[in-house]
C-alpha cells in the first residue's frame, strides 16, 4: 500500500530501515538521530542503521543515567537523552552580524555569512514534537522574530518516532504532549520487534514515504502498536496535577520551599541547557585588535547565572540562587502560559535526569503548590518581523553632569523616527557592545539620547564626538501613555537618569500645553552636580503653566534649592491626586517610595505609570534576559501601569 | 576620535613569582597573535621571551605565580607601585596555585620532609595570591590560562571595552559544546558546576571530571556538590580531596577541604620529616 495520501499507513520490515536513511539523505538532507557517546545516546550524525542504539536503552533517575542493553533489537528503545534538537535549531552559539568602525568613527554594520545546513532529525519523540513546537511559538509567534531559527526549522525533516519505553523521569502525560505523536512530524513510525508501522504527516513525509518498499501494516501490528503506547501511558502514570497549576504556584512566590532547593541547587545552568524549550541567550562581541572589525555573537545563556539580570552600577534583580531558581520554574510551569499560551514545560525529565544533583521538578511542583484547581490561558498571534536598524551619526553632545552627556542624533539615511512609538533604542557601536538607552528627545529627523559612563560600553558612548557614528535599532517597547492623560493633571516624578525617559512627556505635553490639566513636574538628583537639564529646567519653572520642583539628596555651597527625598516635594502641595496621572521614573527605591506617596494622595494603581529598569540584551523578547513575573519588560514595558503590574512590583528577587 | 594613532605603546610587562612558567609560555605560545601585540604594546619585560629586565613603570603588567617567599613578597608591592593595571594570570597567581597546599599542613614539617638542607630554604609559612598583599585589577583564571580568554584580555585593554570573560560554571560551556556530563552518566565526580568557566571544559570531553583549574565561581555551593560527590560513594575526606587541586586553596574550596576533613598529605608530611630526622638519614636519602 503505497498510495499518496495524507497519512499513508505501511508497515516497513526492519531490514527496510536502512533505505529510509538513504531516502533521506538522497533528499539532499544530512540525517541526524542517536547514536551512543559518551556513555549516552546523544543525537548525531546517521549514515547507516549500525550507528543507531540497537538493543540499547538508558536507566534515567534524577541524577542518574545509565546505558543498559536490551534483549531485542530495537533502534528506538529508549526515553529522550542529553540532547535535545533545540541545538540543531538554536545552535548554541551564532555569530549574528559583523560590524566595523574606522579611525574617523564611520560605522557599518552587516550580517554574519550563513549557511543553514538541509537536515533530517530521525526518532523525534512526541514531547520534542511539543518542545519544537513551543519554540515556534517564541522565536515566530511573536511581533519580532528569529530569522535564523526560521531558516534552520524550515529546512529540517523530522521524522518521530512514538516511544515505547518511558523513563522514571517522563511525564509527558501530566503535560499532556505525549507519549502519543499527534502532530508537528512529516513522518511518524511505531517501532514493532519486526519492524516499523509508517504514517506521513505532510506531502514532504509522504514523498519520501511512497518511496519505501512498505507492505501493508496488519491488524495485529496495529493493535500491537497501541498496546505498546498504552502500556507506556501507564507507566508513566501522571506524575504532577496540572489543573490550575499556574495559579497555585504563583501563589507561592514566597513559599519556604524556594530557600530549600537553593541549598541544593548548585545554579550550574545544566537543566536549562538540557530544556528543550529554554531559549535564554547573551550576545557579545569579538573584535580584532584594533577594535577596527567585531563579530556580534550569540550563545545560550540561563537565568541561572549570576549576571543574568544584573544591571549596571552592580545592580542585580535576582541575587540570590532561589531568586533564580524561582524564576526558572515559575516561568517554565506558569508565566509562560501568560507570555506564549501554553506550558513552557513538555514534560520530558531532561532537567531532572540531568541536574546533577538531582533535583526533580515533579517533587517540586508538587510539594511548592499542591494540586489542584482550574485555569488555562490564551494564545496570541503577529506580524512577523525583525527590528529595523541604521547607522547614525552624532550631531552634537552636550555635556550634561561629570559623567553624563547627551547626544544629538540623526540618520543620514533620512529615516524619520520623531514619531514612532517605542520607549528606548539599541545603541551599538562595533567592538565595544551594545546597550539599550531611552529616548530623551524625539527630534524632526534623529533624536536624543542621554547618557551616563556606567559600564565600558557607555564610557565609551559618552566620549564620542561630533561626527562619530552608531548602530541605532528603531525604537523599542512600549512607552509612556502621554494621550491618556489628555484632560487630566499631570505628575511627573524622576529620580536622577531617570528625568532622561520622561522629558519627552513634557515636549509632548508642551506641544498641546491646553489639553492638559495642570502639570507638576518634581525631580531629585543626588547633588548639585548631578541635576540633568540644568537650564531646561529652569525654562520649565520659569513658566506659569508648568510647576516645577527639584531636590537634591546632598546639597554643597552652591546650591539654593531644596534638599531631601524628591516625595517632600510635594508632601504639602495642594493638588488633587483623583484627577490626576503620574509618570515615575528612577532607580527602583525612588520608584517604590514615590509610588507610594502619590497612593497616599489618591491616585489608584491605574493611573500610576513607571519605567522598569531590567538587563536587556535583544529588546525585543527574544533573549530572555528582561523577564519579570510574566512579562519581558523590553517588548511589554518598559513602562508599566501600577494596575498591569500587579503583586510583582517591589517583590524582592523577581 | 577612537584613539589618537599617535599615543605612545602601552607598555606591558610580564612578572613571574613562584610559578611553574606555564602561564607565560601560554603567551609566547599565541604565535598569530603575539606580532600583532607586540606591535601595539611595548613588552617591557618578559622573563620567559627576553633576558631584559625592567622595573616599569607599566600600563599593564601580567603577574604569573603566588607569593611564596619574602622577596616575592617585597617585588609584589614594588611592581603594584609600578603599574597602572595589574592583571594576574593563572592559578598561582589568583589562587595561590598547587604550592598553596602546603598552607594546608605543617610548613616547617615539609620542607623538613622535602629538601636535604631545609636551612637554605627561605619561604613564608604559606604561599598566597597576589590579591592577599595588593590590590588586583583584572584576573585570568586557569592552570594555565586559557589562549583565547588572554587574546580577549588583550583586545580589551587596547579597544577598552569590558573583556567577555563570562562568570559561568563550566557546565555552560560544556553543554554548549555538547559534552554529555560525566557526573551523571557516568558517576565521575566533576567540579564543573562550582567551577569558573574558560577551559572550554577540556575533561569532561575525554571522559574526566573537572579538576577545577579555572578555580570556584561566584556563589560556588561546594557542599551541595560534595554531598553529591559522598552518595556517589566517595569518603567524606575523598571528596573533599577532590576539590585540592590548583585551586584549592581558593575559597571556598579551602572551606569545604577543611570541613571533609583534611588533606590526608598535610599529616603524611609530618610524619615523614619526622622519620627522616628520627632515623638521622637526611631527606635526600629518598626518592
Ligand atoms: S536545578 Fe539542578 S541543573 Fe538546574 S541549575 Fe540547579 S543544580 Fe543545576
Ligand atoms: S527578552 Fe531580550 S531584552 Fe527583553
Amino acid at each position: 500500500m503505497t498510495n499518496v495520501t495524507k497519512s499513508a499507513i505501511g508497515f516497513l520490515p526492519r531490514a527496510g530501515f536502512q533505505h529510509l536513511i538513504e531516502l533521506l539523505a538522497e533528499d539532499g538532507r544530512t540525517v541526524i538521530g542517536p547514536t551512543v557517546a559518551d556513555g549516552a545516546i546523544v543525537y548525531g550524525e546517521i549514515h547507516h542503521v549500525a550507528d543507531l542504539p540497537q538493543g540499547i536503552g538508558a536507566e534515567q533517575a534524577p541524577g542518574h543515567y545509565r546505558l543498559v542493553h536490551h534483549a531485542d533489537e530495537r533502534f528506538f528503545a529508549y526515553a529522550v537523552g542529553p540532547t535535545s534538537w533545540k541545538r540543531f535549531v538554536f545552535p548554541p552559539t551564532l555569530a549574528l552580524g559583523e560590524s566595523r568602525r574606522d579611525d574617523h568613527g564611520h560605522v557599518s554594520f552587516g550580517p554574519a555569512p550563513r549557511e543553514i545546513p538541509r537536515l533530517a532529525f530521525l526518532g523525534v519523540r512526541a514531547c520534542e514534537l511539543a518542545a519544537l513546537g513551543i519554540e515556534d511559538r517564541v522565536f515566530l509567534g511573536g511581533p519580532y522574530t528569529d530569522e535564523d531559527y526560521r531558516a534552520r526549522r524550515a529546512n529540517t525533516l523530522i521524522v518521530a518516532v512514538q516511544c515505547a519505553e518511558p523513563a522514571a523521569t517522563c511525564f509527558c502525560t501530566s503535560m499532556g504532549t505525549g507519549p502519543g505523536i499527534r502532530s508537528g512530524h512529516d513522518i511518524a513510525l511505531i517501532e514493532l520487534d519486526e519492524g516499523f508501522i509508517v504514517t506521513a504527516g505532510t506531502p514532504a513525509g509522504s514523498a519520501i514515504v511512497t518511496r519505501l518498499d512498505l507492505a501493508e501494516a496488519t491488524a495485529e501490528q496495529l493493535t500491537a502498536g497501541a498496546d505498546q503506547l498504552a502500556a507506556a501511558r501507564d507507566r508513566i502514570g501522571d506524575p504532577v496535577v496540572t489543573a490550575g497549576l499556574h495559579d497555585r504556584l504563583l501563589a507561592k512566590l514566597e513559599s519556604p520551599r524556594w530557600a530549600q532547593i537553593a541549598e541544593r541547587c548548585l545554579a550550574c545552568t545544566n537543566c536549562t541547557a538540557a530544556c528543550p524549550t529554554c531559549f535564554c541567550t547573551s550576545v557579545s562581541q569579538r573584535s580584532d585588535l584594533d577594535g577596527h572589525t567585531a563579530t556580534t555573537e550569540r550563545r545560550w545563556d540561563s537565568c541561572f547565572t549570576k549576571g543574568f539580570a544584573a544591571v549596571a552600577l552592580g545592580g542585580n534583580f535576582r541575587p540570590r540562587v532561589q531568586d533564580r531558581y524561582r524564576q526558572w520554574l515559575t516561568h517554565k510551569f506558569a508565566t509562560w502560559i501568560d507570555q506564549f499560551g501554553t506550558s513552557g514545560c513538555v514534560g520530558c525529565g531532561r532537567c531532572i535526569t540531568w541536574c546533577p544533583v538531582g533535583i526533580d521538578v515533579r517533587e517540586e511542583l508538587n510539594v511548592i503548590a499542591p494540586p489542584p484547581q482550574v485555569s488555562a490561558g490564551p494564545a496570541e498571534a503577529a506580524q512577523p518581523h525583525a527590528p529595523r536598524s541604521s547607522v547614525f551619526r552624532v550631531e552634537g553632545v552636550r555635556r550634561e553632569t561629570h559623567d553624563t552627556v547627551t547626544l544629538a542624533l540623526s540618520t543620514p539615511d533620512g529615516i524619520d523616527w520623531s514619531t514612532a512609538r517605542g520607549e528606548f533604542v539599541m545603541v551599538s557601536l562595533p567592538a565595544v557592545g551594545a546597550v539599550p538607552i531611552s529616548i530623551s528627545r524625539r527630534l524632526p529627523r534623529g533624536l536624543e539620547l542621554t547618557i551616563r559612563a556606567v559600564g565600558p560600553t557607555t564610557t565609551v558612548l559618552t566620549g564620542l564626538e561630533r561626527g562619530a557614528e552608531v548602530g541605532l535599532s528603531a525604537p523599542l517597547g512600549h512607552g509612556w501613555p502621554v494621550a491618556a492623560a489628555q484632560e487630566h493633571d499631570v505628575v511627573i516624578v524622576g529620580g536622577g537618569m531617570g528625568l532622561a525617559p520622561l522629558r519627552p512627556i513634557v515636549d509632548e505635553i508642551l506641544a498641546a500645553r491646553s489639553r492638559y490639566g495642570d502639570v507638576h513636574i518634581y525631580y531629585g538628583a543626588r547633588t548639585p552636580s548631578d541635576v540633568l537639564y540644568t537650564e531646561e529646567l529652569a525654562a520649565w519653572a520659569a513658566r506659569d503653566d508648568l510647576e516645577v520642583g527639584v531636590t537634591v539628596d546632598r546639597a554643597d555651597a552652591t546650591w539654593l534649592g531644596r534638599v531631601g527625598v524628591v516625595t517632600h516635594l510635594f508632601d504639602r502641595a495642594r493638588w488633587d491626586g483623583t484627577k490626576a496621572l503620574a509618570f515615575v521614573c528612577g532607580p527602583e527605591r525612588m520608584i517604590q517610595a514615590t509610588v507610594n506617596a502619590l497612593a497616599g494622595r489618591g491616585l489608584t494603581p491605574d493611573r500610576i505609570f513607571i519605567s522598569m529598569e531590567r538587563h536587556m540584551e535583544c529588546g525585543v523578547g527574544l533573549c530572555g534576559h528582561c523577564q519579570v513575573g510574566p512579562f519581558f519588560v523590553c517588548k511589554d514595558g518598559p513602562v508599566f501601569s501600577l494596575a498591569q503590574l500587579g503583586d510583582v512590583f517591589g517583590r524582592e528577587g523577581i | 576620535m577612537i584613539r589618537a594613532a599617535t599615543t605612545p605603546h602601552p607598555r606591558l610587562g610580564v612578572v613571574k613569582l613562584a610559578s611553574c612558567d606555564g602561564c607565560q609560555l601560554t603567551l609566547l605560545n599565541l604565535e598569530d597573535e603575539l606580532l600583532a601585540i607586540a606591535e601595539r604594546l611595548d613588552i617591557v619585560e618578559f622573563p620567559e621571551a627576553t633576558s631584559h629586565r625592567s622595573n616599569g613603570p607599566y600600563d599593564v603588567v601580567l603577574v604569573e605565580g603566588s607569593v611564596s617567599t619574602p622577596e616575592q613578597l617585597e617585588q609584589i608591592h614594588e611592581v603594584r607601585r609600578e603599574a597602572k593595571l595589574l592583571v594576574t594570570i593563572g592559578a598561582c597567581a589568583t589562587a595561590g596555585g598547587i604550592q598553596a597546599l602546603r598552607n594546608f599542613a605543617d610548613h616547617d614539617a615539609f620542607r623538613a620532609a622535602v629538601y636535604a638542607h631545609p636551612e637554605y630554604i627561605e619561604s613564608l609559612a604559606t604561599a598566597q595570591p597576589v590579591a592577599d598583599y595588593v590590590k588586583v585589577d583584572a584576573e585570568l583564571r586557569g592552570c594555565p590560562i586559557n589562549a583565547a580568554q588572554l587574546v580577549e584580555l588583550v583586545t580589551a585593554l587596547l579597544t577598552g571595552r569590558r573583556p567577555n570573560l563570562p562568570d559561568e560554571a563550566v557546565c555552560a560551556a560544556c553543554k554548549r559544546a555538547g559534552r554529555v556530563c560525566v557526573m551523571v552518566a557516568q558517576g565521575i565526580p566533576c567540579l564543573g558546576p562550582v567551577t569558573m568557566t574558560g577551559c572550554g571544559a577540556l575533561c569532561p570531553g575525554y571522559s574526566r571530571g573537572c579538576y577545577g583549574c579555572f578555580g570556584p565561581r561566584e556563589q560556588a555551593n561546594v557542599s551541595s556538590l560534595s554531598r553529591q560527590f559522598i552518595s556517589l560513594g566517595r569518603s567524606p575526606q575523598e571528596a573533599g580531596r577532590l576539590f585540592a587541586g590548583f585551586t584549592g586553596y581558593a575559597e571556598p574550596y579551602r572551606d569545604a577541604i577543611v570541613e571533609l576533613g583534611g588533606l590526608p598529605g598535610a599529616s603524611l608530611a609530618g610524619e615523614r620529616a619526622h622519620r627522616a630526622m628520627g632515623a638521622g638519614v637526611n631527606a635526600e636519602g629518598k626518592s
